[in-house]
């Protein structure tokens, strides 16, 4: 018999310490749940694939010192060099880096005018060789062609008139069939016509907390600049043992500019979402930090608790109570705690969820993990609990003879 | 029949070893009323304590009702405890916490009765002490001769062989004493063995044997009439 009423009663004439104690369960658990939430929701945007062939891909900055430089030529000859290099793929130059937190965007629209609406994208301006060079797949349409390829000069707002899209970008403009937006004009600078003709299964821009994240356009723009960046992807395994060859190579063709930042799109991904990291590790130790101080709090609410009632747990002993029967009875009690606890902390767990769904546009928690939350609590409790209630069934049943 | 034969209980500490029972030999037949006497530190709660097997003896040997008690682990004397013995506690000792009802239902819950036979057990053990008008009422509400009246009724809803009581009176004033040695002789004359450990010297007479401790052995052992006590 587990003396569920008799514990209750018993319960109800000693409210403030089990009190305090449910209600700290009820905030542990209402935090836990959401910050598990956060945690999970940080995981899920980290994980979500870049498009690129990031294991075998990396990118240096060329900057340009010297003068009379003629950079169309120059550009020309490195990409050559590069491309032709044993263990590269491919290479290309491009003027943002996915997921490397700056970047160009601009916005397609359906029809010309500045009063329409517009659907907002990264830019990467690339040659005929991105697709080869970035590792993206083109699912639908085709490849830019070497033709396709033009010059943009600095300051120009002149936009070429082919694009190749995300998947993604092109389910955001023909919701019901993405497959619609091949061969379809769209407005870009609001007047310049510019005509889809492929599709990307993905590549994300820039900003990895831009909630367009998917949405990414490459344009055939060459860049005619005294600052680039190359962007190049090696034979799978040998992205470690090229990335100083590349540099070598660049440096030492040319004395008259400064290769810089050659680094690794992991480690791109890695700075990228270290924010995300950090508070990932901060919430961890929130619920860590919370969990150990009400385990605590239950450890030291029931030691207050058998201390008190030495004498009436000898009582028990004497009544004939067993040592399981009186483990048992404080597991039950801090069972029921725990389950008054639970309750409220579920209450407030969806509250906050209602509220951090409101606020930042995050989707509801879910049962499963307000499940585990409850389970984990209570484990947590019957944990705590269990080197207090082993202290309490050690008591002597002579204790009831005793002065306590 | 409780027999115990050269017992002893030695208390051992770092440094010293107290011999709290010595060679201690007795026999308690049942329907025997025994009040057991005996200075300050004589060792007669470690004798109730052993007798009530709420303590361990170091030597000698213990039959209950027949069963060697030095053969039973920690579970097995809780179960005798519960099916054998009634305790009655100097200070009563019930559950702050817990109406009487549930008081006297303690002692049941640990022996597996159902609900109803609990409730029949409990009613009737507190209309046998006068008392099942307060059964919703806390032990704090009650008089002290009215509490160890609740602690008599849980100690006798179990049926107990014996009734074991540790100074049942010495917490209570005279008259309250006289009622609760009034119910423990009604219920002794109703069958239940009962061994009562009391200073009272006066206590003790009324009961039909009386025994002496002194330095952890039996010293004097007096047979006290029936009909001198009536």
């Amino acid at each position: 018999m587990l003396e569920i009423g008799l514990i209750l009663r018993a319960l109800m004439r000693n409210k403030i310490g089990a009190l305090l104690i449910a209600l700290q369960i009820a905030l542990t658990l209402a935090i836990m749940v959401n910050a598990i939430f956060m945690i999970q929701d940080r995981n899920q945007q980290m994980l979500r694939e870049s498009g690129l062939d990031e294991t075998n891909t990396f990118y240096l900055t060329n900057t340009i010192f010297g003068n009379d430089y003629n950079n169309k030529v120059h550009l020309q000859t490195d990409l050559h060099a590069i491309r032709n290099t044993p263990g590269i793929i491919d290479a290309i130059q491009i003027n943002a880096i996915p997921l490397s937190g700056g970047g160009w965007s601009m916005a397609l629209q359906h029809e010309p005018g500045d009063d329409k609406d517009t659907i907002g994208s990264a830019v990467y301006m690339v040659d005929d060789h991105a697709l080869n060079a970035l590792g993206v797949e083109l699912i639908a349409g085709e490849n830019f062609t070497a033709q396709d390829i033009q010059w943009r000069e600095e300051g120009t707002s002149k936009w070429p008139p082919k694009t190749i899209i995300t998947k993604a970008f092109a389910e955001q403009l023909y919701p019901d069939n993405w497959q619609l937006a091949i061969g379809k004009t769209f407005y870009i600078s609001q007047t310049q016509p510019i005509q889809i003709i492929g599709v990307m299964k993905a590549l994300q821009a820039p900003w990895n907390g831009w909630t367009g994240v998917e949405r990414s356009m490459l344009v055939p723009f060459q860049m005619e600049s005294k600052n680039s960046r190359y962007f190049i992807r090696t034979e799978p395994g040998r992205r470690d043992e090229m990335m100083p060859i590349i540099e070598k190579l660049l440096a030492e063709s040319d004395k008259e500019r400064i290769i810089r930042r050659v680094t690794t799109l992991e480690e791109t991904r890695k700075r990228s979402y270290r924010q995300q990291n950090a508070t990932n590790k901060i919430l961890t130790t929130v619920i860590i930090t919370l969990t150990l101080i009400t385990g605590f709090g239950i450890v030291g609410l029931a030691i207050f608790s058998i201390n008190r009632r030495t004498k009436q747990i000898g009582t028990r002993r004497a009544l004939g109570a067993t040592q399981w029967q009186v483990m048992r009875y404080f597991m039950v009690e801090n069972f029921m705690i725990s389950a008054i606890g639970v309750i409220i902390g579920v209450i407030g767990a969806i509250a906050i969820n209602m509220w951090l769904v409101s606020t930042f546009s995050l989707s509801p928690i879910s049962f499963d993990l307000i499940l585990f939350g409850v389970i984990s609590l209570f484990f947590v409790g019957q944990l705590a609990v269990l080197y207090p209630a082993r202290r309490a069934a050690k008591i002597s049943p002579a204790t009831a003879t005793r002065t306590v | 029949m409780l027999v115990m034969k050269n017992i002893n209980k030695i208390f051992q500490t770092e440094d010293i070893q107290t011999h709290a029972l010595r060679d201690f030999n007795l026999t308690v037949n049942e329907g025997d009323f025994l009040s057991v006497t005996g200075p300050s530190g004589s060792g007669k709660t470690t004798f109730l304590n052993i007798a009530g097997l709420l303590e361990t003896y170091t030597n000698g040997d213990f039959l209950l009702d027949g069963k060697d008690v030095g053969s039973l682990n920690d579970n097995g004397r809780s179960k005798m405890r519960n099916e054998k013995i009634g305790f009655v506690f100097q200070s009563f000792n019930l559950i702050p916490d817990l109406n009487l009802f549930d008081n006297v239902d303690v002692p049941l819950r640990y022996r597996g009765f159902n609900a109803k036979e609990r409730k029949e057990r409990i009613e009737a053990n507190l209309e046998r002490v006068g008392l099942a008008s307060r059964m919703k009422h806390l032990p704090s509400q009650l008089s002290g001769g009215q509490q160890q009246r609740v602690a008599i009724a849980r100690a006798l809803a179990t049926d107990p062989r014996f009734l074991l009581a540790d100074e049942p009176t010495g917490n209570l004033d005279s008259e309250m004493a006289k009622g609760v040695m009034s119910l423990l002789e009604e219920i002794n004359q109703q069958g239940t063995t009962i061994i009562m450990v009391t200073h009272d010297a006066e206590l003790a007479q009324r009961a039909t044997r009386t025994i002496q401790v002194k330095d952890g052995r039996v010293s004097e052992l007096e047979i006290v009439s029936a009909q001198a006590i009536a």
